[in-house]
């Protein structure tokens, strides 16, 4: 694998436990270099185990993590050179000033005075903080000390910046700042790494995604390959000028079909199918065989929450330990979706 | 209970019985108690002590004293200032509770459990009466008087912890009116005889008379004077005296005052997160990393100067020491021999300030080096620099050891004024391995210390620093004891053996709470 294209993270078969809690198991996947991926998942679903893995705060148990083809144990001081650890909480000090505060991360990164004053000034100027460099941080909002947060991790210039829910707790406005930030950070050519709940958001910012459910990835790949249902089924919506009950019985002839349902009292049928068995130029020639109108016929494409809700089970997980074998199997997404 | 003003009251008591950490209260006081027991009983046997029933109720009460007077302190210090630093007491404030009972429900609950840790040690200490030279009314009034005693403290932590933001101040506050209050008829006494032998005083008539009333009653009112009655061998009672009625009224006093002070004190609810100290709240609000100090350099850099104080600190810290001095030279001046103010005197009093309050200064940051950095979650930003934990850990202790660069200056410009005392010292030290072991035990038991205070920083969430001076007086006494006891029933192998062992003791426990700090700041960070 050459450096362009190595990948920036690749976990492979990743364990990790804590007492009676097994929080990852058999985790695997890779982030291109540039992109900005999201990682989602419940609460509970391994997220913050494997970023602080990520992160070098916690040794796996099994399995191989490398960041920039580093690993993240032998090999740490080289990682830790190379990310930028943002945690759910604000690490602040708050006694500090935010001068003070950037510029003793800048010192702790071995910088001298010139390269401290230039580089808390370039921090300060992206997220906007510095017509208040000279506050104390305890004095700050809250969305203005996740600014600072933002600021620290970005001083020693990481090319991979590990977000640990930076959005939490943030009013609307600061959210769109902090992804506009983001976005920015992006362009810039750094590698992101976000782990939020706020899926609406992902959905716009990320490029590629991994969802994680009870310990295991039930999806990781392209945010555009989860807009597709699974790899192997389609789902187109038809929607008709009026009411028509054989168009119903024309669709369910052809080969192929799963289902054909009505969403809603408009007359509309959704119609799911085996991508190898038909396509969908067969279920229109059958709906305009069986006489309908048709005002439209367009593809189902899930949004992100909509594949997370169908990519994750419901309810608080079990206390699962390895080998207990009481997880849900993957669904079949996993295995066909995504690079893994 | 039905009363809704007792249900946090009721809560708590039922939380605080169950938990984990009072059953090993339990079970460590009833290791403690076999602990004094057992030496006691054999040195009885080998007829050391003429009543041993009397020592073993004499070691257990001022144990109980010590622990109460430190260990206590955090514990009930912490009773409101804790919801104030999670800020947590405003969604206590918005239920039906009012303040008696949130009072109640957060001090008086763990003054019971308290209560009960004192009574649980009763049907033992019992056994003194069968061991002989104690009556049970002398049981009964030694703690009695402990009782008292502890409700005082719980009641008086209580008033600190509403009137201020922090445990740590909390916690200092009543230790220093707990020193006042047992100390106090001493100085007190002190100055009116004083005033009485240079005939400034009459003591038998007037303001005299008066003010040797008060202290003597002060005097009486602390438990150390009524346990000295207590333990006088033919002592008939009452087992209820002066001092446990003043102690409950100081107490009850405490409680009510803190109950009127509650609301006022506790009305806004502020960001108790450390604050700047006022020392170097300079109006740019700046404080500049030197040049040089690139790197793990500047992790020393940020402990010296929000743990040590920086650079005002250590002028602070040398003034605090020139003040000492100051004030002994005024107290040679006034009571003592004026002839004795020499540049002997000089050296030794800069020279033992100084040193003491390294000590002090160092215990103080070893509590809070790496709790505080637990306590703020901040530990995962500086784990992820890319040095190691050890070597982030040792830059840490370094920038803490070099705020207290003043005090071992003024310890060595001390020692440098009196260079033929110090040769004696050094003489008498290095004389034979017996006064050698003793040197190097004390400078051994400090480190140990140290660690202690630093490695419960790790464990609990405050009250490091008086409970490290707790279980180090406590498991320095029983170990001497045992050692001692060891030795001599094993032939006369000296005082150099003893130290020795001691030393080697203290050695080893020193590098298992080394290992342990490691290890516990690893999962801290990864916990964060």
């Amino acid at each position: 694998m050459t450096e362009s294209n190595q990948p920036t993270i690749e976990i492979c078969d990743l364990h990790h436990a804590y007492k009676r809690q097994q929080a990852v198991r058999g985790v695997s996947f890779t982030v291109a270099p540039g992109a900005i991926h999201g990682f989602v998942g419940p609460n509970g679903a391994g997220k913050t185990t494997t970023l602080k893995i990520l992160a070098t705060l916690l040794t796996p148990q099994r399995g191989s993590v490398r960041v920039f083809g580093f690993d993240v144990v032998a090999n740490y001081r080289d990682v830790r050179r190379k990310i930028g650890f943002m945690p759910d909480h604000f690490s602040l000090y708050r006694q500090m000033t935010v001068q003070e505060y950037l510029d003793f991360f800048a010192a702790a990164y071995g910088m001298d005075v010139q390269q401290r004053g230039r580089v808390v000034g370039d921090v300060l100027a992206l997220t906007d903080m510095g017509a208040r460099r000279n506050d104390l941080i305890k004095g700050l909002s809250r969305g203005m000390q996740q600014r600072i947060s933002l600021a620290r991790v970005l001083v020693h210039d990481p090319a991979l910046l590990l977000l640990d829910e930076p959005a939490s707790g943030l009013d609307p406005r600061a959210r769109i700042e902090l992804m506009e930030i983001i976005q920015e950070l992006q362009r810039m050519g750094k590698t992101i790494f976000i782990s939020s709940h706020i899926l609406s958001e992902l959905a716009l910012l990320c490029d590629s995604v991994t969802i994680l459910d009870r310990g295991t990835v039930r999806y990781s790949g392209p945010i555009t390959g989860l807009n597709q249902s699974d790899g192997e089924t389609g789902e187109y919506l038809l929607s008709l000028a009026g009411e028509d009950a054989g168009v119903e019985a024309a669709l369910r002839k052809v080969g192929g079909v799963i289902d054909v349902t009505k969403p809603s009292k408009a007359p509309q049928y959704r119609i799911s199918f085996h991508k190898k068995q038909t396509d969908p130029n067969l279920l229109l020639r059958a709906a305009l065989d069986g006489g309908a109108q048709i005002l439209g016929f367009q593809e189902v494409l899930r949004q992100l929450n909509q594949a997370f809700m169908d990519l994750t089970e419901p309810g608080v997980p079990p206390v699962m330990m390895e080998g207990a074998n009481n997880a849900p199997p993957a669904p079949s997404a996993t295995d066909s979706g995504g690079p893994q | 209970m039905k009363l809704p003003a007792l249900a946090l009251f009721e809560r708590s008591l039922r939380l605080e019985t169950r938990s984990a950490m009072m059953c090993w209260a339990r079970a460590g006081l009833l290791v403690l108690i076999l602990l004094v027991l057992l030496p006691i009983q054999s040195m009885a046997r080998g007829g050391w002590y003429g009543a041993p029933g009397l020592h073993f109720l004499q070691e257990m009460v001022w144990l109980n004293f010590v622990f109460i007077t430190l260990a206590g302190l955090s514990y009930f210090a912490s009773a409101i200032t804790e919801e104030k630093e999670e800020m947590m007491l405003g969604l206590l404030r918005m239920t039906d509770l009012n303040g008696v009972s949130i009072l109640l429900g957060k001090s008086t609950s763990r003054l019971v459990g308290a209560l009960l840790l004192l009574l649980v040690q009763v049907p033992f200490i019992l056994l003194a009466v069968t061991l002989g030279g104690v009556g049970p009314v002398q049981i009964a009034a030694a703690y009695g008087t402990l009782l008292a005693y502890l409700f005082l403290v719980c009641n008086l932590a209580l008033l600190f912890s509403v009137v201020f933001r922090n445990t740590t101040t909390a916690a200092a506050l009543t230790f220093a009116v707990l020193l006042l209050f047992l100390f106090g008829h001493y100085w007190g006494s002190a100055l009116l005889q004083y005033k009485a032998s240079t005939g400034q005083l009459n003591l038998q008539r007037g303001l005299g008379a008066k003010l040797t009333w008060i202290f003597d009653f002060w005097r009486q009112a602390t438990p150390p004077d009524r346990l000295g009655t207590v333990f006088q061998t033919g002592f008939t009672g009452p087992a209820i005296g002066l001092q446990v009625a003043s102690n409950l009224m100081l107490g009850l006093l405490s409680f009510l005052l803190a109950w009127l002070v509650f609301e006022p004190c506790t009305r806004e609810e502020k960001d108790a997160s450390p604050a700047r100290r006022w020392f170097f709240r300079s109006a740019s609000r700046r404080s500049r990393i030197p040049p040089g100090l690139v790197g793990p350099g500047a992790i020393s850099w940020k402990d010296f100067t929000f743990i040590s104080g920086g650079r005002m600190g250590l002028v602070v810290k040398f003034g605090l020491v020139a003040f000492l001095v100051g004030i002994c030279n005024f107290m040679a001046w006034e009571f003592g021999n004026k002839r004795d103010i020499t540049l002997e005197f000089e050296g030794n009093s800069l020279f033992w300030i100084s040193l003491l309050m390294t000590a002090v200064c160092l215990a103080l940051e070893a509590a809070r080096l790496f709790g505080d950095e637990i306590r703020w979650k901040t530990l995962s930003s500086l784990v992820t620099l890319p040095i190691s934990l050890r070597e982030l850990a040792y830059r840490k202790v370094a920038g803490a050891l070099a705020g207290t660069l003043p005090l071992l200056a003024g310890a060595v410009l001390g020692a440098s004024m009196v260079p033929k005392d110090v040769g004696e010292f050094i003489k008498a030290v290095f004389r034979d391995s017996a006064a050698f072991g003793v040197f190097a035990v004390i400078i051994l038991q400090y480190i140990l210390f140290l660690h202690l205070t630093a490695y419960l920083s790790l464990v609990i969430k405050r009250g490091a620093l008086p409970l490290a001076v707790a279980i180090q007086y406590i498991g320095g006494t029983f170990f001497m004891t045992f050692v001692a006891m060891i030795f001599s029933f094993g032939g006369s192998r000296g005082p150099g053996a003893l130290c020795f062992v001691s030393g080697a003791i203290c050695v080893v426990l020193t590098i298992v709470l080394h290992r342990a700090i490691g290890q516990r700041l690893t999962r801290a960070a990864a916990a964060e």
